[in-house]
């Protein structure tokens, strides 16, 4: 009986540890396959820096014309221009900004926040770019064709700017065991359109540090 | 009686091991993408690539995309195939963190199991593709931030490989296509250090690269150096290339370029290369019996689920699982191009600039090593579990039951063991077996732009193909061609 017993015993204490090692090979096995995450979407302000890949964004884009334009503006080429044509506010256009990064830099919204900032300055006259001229020369073509004869806009009335704004946007790159630095470099020119003279130049840098992790659980 | 009850968990055995067998990647599409590419019809080829998405699995995801960015350039479906490509090189750029889960389960399990994030060179061809895209597309701003993407890739290549002078650390073709785009974009003095730096490559790589300095590399730093007056440089350079051909003096402005790019033949693929070692003389006789009755055909998925229940029921055989390169050499030896127009009839033929082979067997070689020992080391894990399993499930059993459920779970597990063995067979396979270019400078005007491929006899090989093409003053047109013959 007692012997019956210390096997029932011995056997059972064998279930046992075969069902905590079947337990953790099921756990391991559960850890090994891995978690999902789900998809989560949340809307925030767009004016909230995110920071995600350490990639030029709109962050930047936005910080950078706003930088910029604001330095523009508070330079003496303003007041020189006004003082000397009695008052008058300057008339620009911006050119091309260049792309000569490593990355595939949507330069459009850059040119447009450029744009936005020196408008809502007020303190500059601002006519459209090149792109943009040819599409309304093309409407006024139209009018003078299809439309009535006093809502047609005549040509010839174009406001010619006084100075281009153009510039650059470079990168260098450094890059070790994981770190990688990135830096921006964003030059701007205000060109005066009749002598060529640079009347102001303006650069921005953002320095940025992505680190990533060699091995993570 | 035993007989009977060892029928069923036999059967149970050869389907597990059938199953498991079947898991791996069905490789028979590429058979099916090179069919249709032949066939010149890219647009089904990326269809087929298309369709397969969910066969590449979520461990491969990166090596779906670089195969259909390639049969998207093919298909000339540009701007996908760069969204396709970014999206990899965004992958590839995540999977710098690795997860120790995730080798864990690939050291006990099989490398398939890791994320595939490509070699090094087909990092770099991700870029390269890009590039092409948007060069092809007329896109050269966009083209130049590839360029630059690049450079800045090879030169963190170049630290990681710093104690390793013969290992791929520098790209011969990626240098070259970043100078001929920038040469083109009027930034001749990034294109000069370009084309100096594709001319270093070649020289460092040639003892495995199996591609010379192309004769019209030659020729571009001596132009360039002379447009440049870089005096010094060029005199050196006239030195080194007393034999080579150039023009100086010409205007670019006053010319036209058209660049034509050339993907010939198919990159190497992998096989599985078993290795099935005996630790008893019995196990001896067995592999030897297994491999005389199964013959050739011992690679077919049904021959390895097979030979895992044989193994697996004999329990003293250890399988190691290696992959093994076969190369896919082209036929092409070049291609003849010209351009013929009321202005003239201009002539060139195409030069070799990457043999893409050569650098899948130069990273195989390097990795060689310690994918056998990694191997060697999972196959002994494996045995030395599989032995201790069924020790134990013969003690839990007791005294009665013991001996044929210790025989069942150590068949079980060994069969398990060596089904599960499978060495990591991926690779960018959509990519050429060698890349060649041939550059023409022509007046402005309209040409009829043909491109023969010509067979190593001398002999054409494969379709010619015929596109019109309008010049302007200064301006590079670039086109891609796919030999397939």
């Amino acid at each position: 009986m007692g012997q019956g017993c210390a096997e029932t015993q011995h056997a059972s204490s064998q279930h046992s540890g075969l069902s905590t090692s079947l337990i953790l090979a099921c756990a391991l096995l559960t850890s090994l396959a891995g978690c999902g995450a789900e998809t989560k979407v949340t809307r925030v302000d767009s004016g909230v820096v995110t920071d995600l890949s350490g990639r030029w964004n709109d962050t930047d884009s936005r910080q950078t014309a706003e930088a910029m334009v604001k330095e523009a503006l508070g330079t003496p080429w303003l007041d020189n221009y006004t003082r000397n044509h009695r008052g008058k506010q300057p008339v620009v256009v911006v050119g091309t900004i260049t792309n000569k990064s490593h990355e595939h830099i949507n330069v459009q919204t850059f040119v447009t926040d450029l744009q936005r900032e020196l408008v809502n300055s007020q303190k500059v006259t601002f006519v459209a770019g090149r792109g943009e001229r040819e599409e309304i020369r093309q409407e006024r073509e139209e009018q003078a064709m299809h439309a009535r004869e006093d809502t047609q806009k005549a040509p010839g009335k174009e406001i010619g700017a006084d100075y281009i704004m153009k510039g650059y946007i470079s990168t260098i790159l450094d890059e070790a065991d994981g770190v990688k630095a990135v830096f921006y470099q964003v030059d701007l020119e205000l060109v005066d359109l009749e002598s060529n003279v640079k009347a102001w130049f303006g650069q921005k840098k953002i320095k940025k540090v992505v680190e990533r992790k060699r091995t993570v659980f | 009686m035993i007989a009977r009850h060892l029928a069923i968990p036999l059967l149970c055995l050869s389907g597990l091991a059938l199953l498991l067998n079947a898991c791996g990647p069905a490789v028979n599409r590429y058979a099916l993408i090179d069919e249709r590419l032949r066939a010149g019809d890219a647009v089904r080829a990326d269809t087929i690539v298309e369709e397969a998405q969910k066969e590449y699995g979520s461990k491969s995801q990166v090596l779906y995309r670089m195969d259909r960015g390639m049969t998207l350039h093919l298909a000339g479906r540009y701007d996908d195939s760069t969204a396709v490509l970014e999206k990899a090189d965004q992958e590839v750029e995540q999977l710098y963190t690795r997860r120790i889960t995730t080798q864990a389960k690939a050291f006990l399990y099989n490398d398939t199991e890791l994320p595939y994030e490509g070699t090094a060179y087909e990092q770099v061809m991700l870029n390269v593709v890009k590039a092409l895209n948007y060069a092809v597309a007329g896109n050269l701003q966009e083209a130049l931030v590839e360029a630059r993407r690049l450079d800045h890739r090879l030169n963190v290549l170049a630290d990681q490989t710093e104690d390793k002078p013969d290992a791929y650390r520098d790209d011969a073709l990626a240098r070259y296509l970043s100078g001929v785009l920038y040469e083109a974009a009027g930034d001749l003095n990034d294109a000069f250090i370009s084309y100096r730096k594709a001319h270093d490559a070649y020289l460092a790589a040639h003892s495995w690269s199996r591609t010379p300095v192309p004769p019209m590399l030659r020729g571009d730093l001596l132009r360039i150096t002379d447009a440049l007056h870089l005096t010094d440089e060029h005199a050196q350079y006239r030195q080194a290339f007393a034999d080579a051909s150039w023009q100086p003096g010409a205007d670019p402005r006053q010319l036209a370029q058209v660049v034509v790019v050339s993907y010939n033949g198919r990159s190497p693929r992998k096989e599985d290369h078993f290795l099935d070692l005996p630790i008893s003389l019995d196990a001896l006789r067995l592999v030897l019996l297994t491999k005389a009755a199964i013959g050739p055909q011992s690679n077919t998925r049904e021959a390895r689920a097979a030979e895992s229940v044989f193994y697996g029921l004999n329990g003293r055989i250890v399988r190691v699982a290696l992959p093994r390169l076969i190369p896919q050499k082209t036929a092409v030896a070049y291609e003849q191009v010209s351009l013929v127009g009321a202005e003239g009839s201009y002539n060139a033929p195409s030069e070799l600039i990457q043999d893409l082979s050569a650098l899948a067997a130069r990273d195989f070689s390097e990795r060689y090593n310690a994918l056998a020992v990694k191997a060697v080391a999972r196959a002994a894990i494996k045995y030395a579990a599989a032995e201790g399993l069924a020790r134990g499930a013969r003690v839990a059993a007791g005294r009665d039951a013991g001996p044929l459920v210790g025989l069942l779970v150590g068949s079980l597990a060994k069969t398990l063991a060596i089904s599960t063995e499978e060495a990591d067979k991926r690779g960018w396979r959509t990519l050429p077996d060698e890349i060649h270019i041939a550059r023409l400078w022509v007046p402005p005007g309209s040409y009829e732009l043909r491109v023969r491929p010509i067979g190593k006899g001398g002999s054409q090989v494969g379709r010619e193909t015929v596109h019109p093409v309008t010049l302007q003053s200064g301006e590079t047109k670039f086109f891609t061609e796919l030999a397939l013959p």
